[in-house]
């Protein structure tokens, strides 16, 4: 089985050819550039220094989110148009998930977190210790103090105590993650602490041969908040 | 020789849409997935919804394309999209769609102007147009007076210094509590409506260039609704009608002047205020005295379309004009300059 995954839902954008034992190849750009100028050139020196092509892919694998609004979408559009003119199915992987399939065999619970600005992240809880990351609790936005008491209060619920906090959302409050998880929380290299496209095509190996595909015309991103208009919309203020 | 077939992506504003088109002439195929009923409630197009709508659009109407026209992916020869102007985040749904969809069929990628496709829709629709030509581009972003040499060969020669025609039709309707877009209610409500009722400015500004304004006609005829209030008399239709009449009248007047100091036979009109019954009218009678031919698109070739792009990109396709994978998404009418 080969899998070809695409990342561009936060500020790396992440194209990697992965099969079923191994990392063919992988490219992570964390640097200022706009994902639609990048996406496309890396998918292409990606297959073309692999002399592969999209014949040759069993199956198309991006991030659906959360993450930022326009970088989601870019990931997800050019994804669709290459499984609608190639026929290759499409796998939909949760940003979160991928975040926290970077650490595995930890006995911690491992917090993907990502900036969702507006003094929110997005955050997810997840259990590694028996290899693939398995959910404790739902994915969420919310202010960085709502997530540590909610982090803090699972952790008592199921005996864990240290954490792993992953992601750009980790940066933005860094200092205030520390203070309050203290030696609770361990240090994570730096190379483990953002989403990897190599992460995504492993979890996209295990669900393209579960059969885990998504519908093209139907799939859309995983925002987790409504846009400004439709908020102000509900509380009536439009 | 060999028939050109091009998909057009377009999803610029609040409509997604594709279309195939053979030869920048014939439209195999013309889907157009509109969001207005949901950018109704919120009185306006707010661009991220509209642009989480044509995530979830994007593939539905391609393959729609395909399905009308009966024709495989392997027939066509490029895959043209609009990549300026518009709202950004929307813009880059499309262009990610298509260059993907370019790539994956080892396609040529063809990048298009929105304004240019506007423009475009008068040839797609007539095949006599003589240049050089007028034309006015009248939409919800934009208004502007272009002098054409040909196809493809643009020169702006005046465009407006606040409001857009369209833009100044939706703020009218939204205050006098008609429906979103503003263009088609308040040409309704025209109807029923007399005109000189009421009396708002023409405003021409300088008479020697082809610059506009309507946001002075925008703010007056919000002052008139006002003292209408007080009175209690508002009508709705006679302020419509008024309105409409100022705006197309200062629009044709303009347009005229160009054709004559530039000496053209032809005047075209283009955009989705081309769809506006009134400046067709009013336009068509001022280009009869002036001996001029005038053009412009059916209504379903004047608000924002597929079809248009792809018949615009089938010049740039026979000039091996292709964009790169790296191409990027604009809001503004121009590529800014790297330094
Ligand atoms: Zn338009």
């Amino acid at each position: 089985m080969l899998v070809l995954a695409v990342d561009s839902a936060t500020p790396v954008a992440g194209v990697a050819l992965v099969n079923d034992e191994k990392v063919i190849r992988e490219d992570f750009v964390n640097y200022k550039k706009t994902h639609s100028e990048t996406l496309m050139p890396m998918i292409d020196k990606v297959l073309k220094e692999c002399d592969c092509c999209l014949d040759d892919i069993d199956a198309i694998a991006v991030t659906i989110g959360p993450g930022s609004f326009t970088g989601l979408r870019i990931g997800m559009a050019t994804v669709k148009g290459l499984c609608l003119a190639s026929g290759k199915p499409l796998v939909g992987i949760s940003t979160l998930e991928v975040l926290a399939h970077n650490i595995t065999g930890s006995d911690a619970m491992v917090c993907p977190l990502l900036d969702a600005r507006k003094q929110e992240v997005y955050c997810g809880f997840f259990n590694v210790s028996s290899g693939l990351p398995q959910e404790i609790a739902a994915t969420t936005a919310c202010s960085p103090q709502e997530f540590a008491a909610a982090a803090l209060d699972l952790a008592r619920q199921n005996d864990i105590d240290r954490f792993i906090l992953l992601g750009d959302g980790y940066y933005a409050y860094k200092d205030y993650f520390q203070q309050e998880f203290g030696q609770k929380l361990i240090k994570v290299p730096s190379h483990l602490l953002l989403p990897r496209a190599a992460a995504a095509g492993s979890l996209g190996i295990i669900k393209a041969s579960q059969g885990d595909f998504k519908d093209i015309f139907q799939l859309r991103p995983v925002y987790l908040r409504l846009s400004e208009a439709e908020y102000r919309l509900g509380r009536g203020e439009l | 020789m060999k028939d050109t077939i091009i998909l057009g992506i377009e999803s610029s504003c609040d409509e997604t849409a594709a279309s195939l088109v053979k030869n920048g002439q014939d439209i195999l195929a013309n889907i157009v997935n509109s969001q207005i009923s949901i950018h109704q409630q919120f009185g306006g197009v707010v661009p991220e919804v509209a642009s989480r709508k044509h995530i979830e659009n994007i593939a539905v109407v391609v393959d729609a394309a395909f399905k009308e026209s009966g024709l495989s992916y392997s027939d066509i020869d490029a895959v043209a999209v609009t990549n300026r102007p518009g709202l950004i985040g929307a813009l880059l749904v499309g262009l990610s769609f298509a260059k993907s969809f370019a790539y994956a069929l080892n396609k040529p990628l063809i990048a298009v102007n929105h304004l240019h496709g506007h423009i475009y829709a008068n040839s797609l629709a007539h095949k006599n147009i003589e240049f050089p030509a007028i034309c006015l581009v009248v939409s919800g972003g934009h208004t502007s007076l272009l002098y054409m040499k040909n196809i493809g060969e643009y020169e702006i020669i005046g465009e407006t210094r606040d409001d857009a025609a369209g833009e100044a039709f939706d703020k009218v309707a939204r205050f006098m509590g008609l429906g979103y877009p503003g263009g088609p209610e308040v040409q309704k409500a025209a109807e029923q409506g007399q005109l000189g009722k009421v009396k708002l400015p023409r405003v021409f500004l300088d008479k020697n260039d082809f610059e506009f304004s309507f946001s002075g006609l925008k703010t007056a005829t919000m002052n008139e609704w006002k003292k209408m209030e007080r009175r209690g008399e508002q009508n709705v239709h006679d302020m419509a009608a008024e309105f409409q009449a100022a705006l197309v009248e200062v629009l044709v007047e303009k347009t005229m002047r160009a054709a004559a100091r530039y000496k053209v036979k032809t005047v075209l009109i283009a955009g989705g205020v081309a769809a506006n019954q009134a400046l067709r009218n009013l336009m068509q009678e001022k280009a009869g005295e002036n001996n001029l031919q005038l053009f412009y698109p059916p209504l379903a070739l004047c608000t924002d379309n597929a079809a248009m792009i792809a018949g615009t990109a089938y010049h740039s396709y026979t000039n091996g004009d292709f964009a790169p994978l790296n191409i990027n998404a604009y809001p503004g009418l121009f590529v800014p300059v790297k330094n």
